[in-house]
């Protein structure tokens, strides 16, 4: 319980680093995207994907298309733009870093 | 039998019973609010009001075509509350100078209504004493003294009676009291109050004729 809500902040810091894996991989609409992140620690809701998209977009790191869908109006597919896939790899390399320097730390 | 509202979301019609669109705007209201320093916030709102209607479909079908309050608000659990700019958290840690505070400062801006539920009469003093944030009593006491002194403040004390709408819904009643509901207390109190839910539908006006009379009957 408190080991979970000690690290509330770090997941609340890593859903963007997680959404930029999770579209890197092939573009998904946000209904695709919640189920995806569904049951991992970043699941997460309508509420607060859309706005960080919507920054992610601002920022170009991500883009979307319109693409026809047979249950309904059309749907909004995202993915990774060049500088977001650069992105994503900075943050890659970072992440690897920080658990390479947590490993160290601990031997 | 329950009154329905019709409403366009995403450029669809959509069926709500009174109770479920009452919430479903509460729910875009405050959504509308986070983002108000958002650039995006048109396209945010459009994407979470398509968002609501897909939600809809799932709960529609051949022989079921009215979305009911229960729903609703099982919808709105599932979108969770909308962050505004302060999403992040903690990322940037100066909190006090961007926008979120004054974000969070409108969102809990509290609505002058009647809390006839809590209320000896009409939920008149309640309703102030929830906008002022003090203990009713102190309204109710000032109120009656005030009467004394002159009769000019039981015309007032009429006056906000008609004036002031009721807060019958729990989302009403939040924003009387100035609290960010979330969306579990809302099905909480949805459910303890499921057996109250049916006479909410009686209005207001109707309400204040009864408190008028109850006022003049015990006076005259």
């Amino acid at each position: 319980m408190g080991f979970s809500e000690k690290f509330v902040a770090v997941r609340k810091g890593l859903l963007e680093f997680a959404v930029l894996r999770a579209i890197a991989g092939e573009e998904l609409y946000v209904a695709d995207l919640l189920k995806r992140l569904a049951g991992t620690e970043f699941a997460t809701q309508e509420g607060t994907l859309y706005p960080l998209l919507s920054r992610l977009r601002r920022e170009s790191l991500v883009d979307y298309a319109w693409q026809e869908s047979e249950a309904g109006p059309p749907r909004k597919y995202y993915r990774l733009t060049k500088s977001g896939q650069q992105a994503l790899s900075e943050l890659q390399g970072y992440w690897n870093h920080l658990t390479r320097t947590l490993d160290r730390i601990g031997n | 039998m329950r009154k329905v509202t019709l409403v366009s979301l995403g450029g669809n019609t959509y069926q709500l019973e009174d109770e479920a669109h009452e919430a479903v705007a509460a729910y875009l209201d405050r959504a509308s609010r986070a983002l108000a320093a958002n650039p995006d916030r048109a396209e945010i709102l459009a994407d979470l009001e398509q968002a609501i209607a897909d939600k809809c479909d799932t709960f529609l079908g051949k022989h079921k075509d009215v979305v009911c309050a229960a729903e609703a608000l099982q919808i709105i659990r599932e979108m969770g509350s909308v962050q505004g700019s302060g999403e992040e958290g903690a990322a940037t840690a100066d909190a006090g100078t961007s926008g979120a505070d004054s974000t969070l400062g409108r969102a809990r801006r509290r609505r002058l209504m009647r809390l006839p539920e809590e209320g000896m009469m009409g939920g008149v003093c309640s309703g102030i004493a929830a906008y002022f944030d003090i203990d009713v009593v102190w309204v109710r006491l000032a109120f009656v003294l005030l009467v004394f002194v002159t009769g000019v403040w039981l015309v007032a004390w009429l006056v906000m009676l008609i004036v002031m709408p009721a807060a019958r819904t729990p989302e009403q009643i939040a924003s009387a009291r100035g609290e960010a509901l979330s969306a579990r207390e809302v099905m909480e109190m949805a459910k303890a109050k499921s057996a109250d839910l049916g006479k909410a539908a009686a209005s207001g006006l109707r309400d204040a004729k009864r408190n008028l009379r109850e006022t003049f009957g015990s006076r005259g």
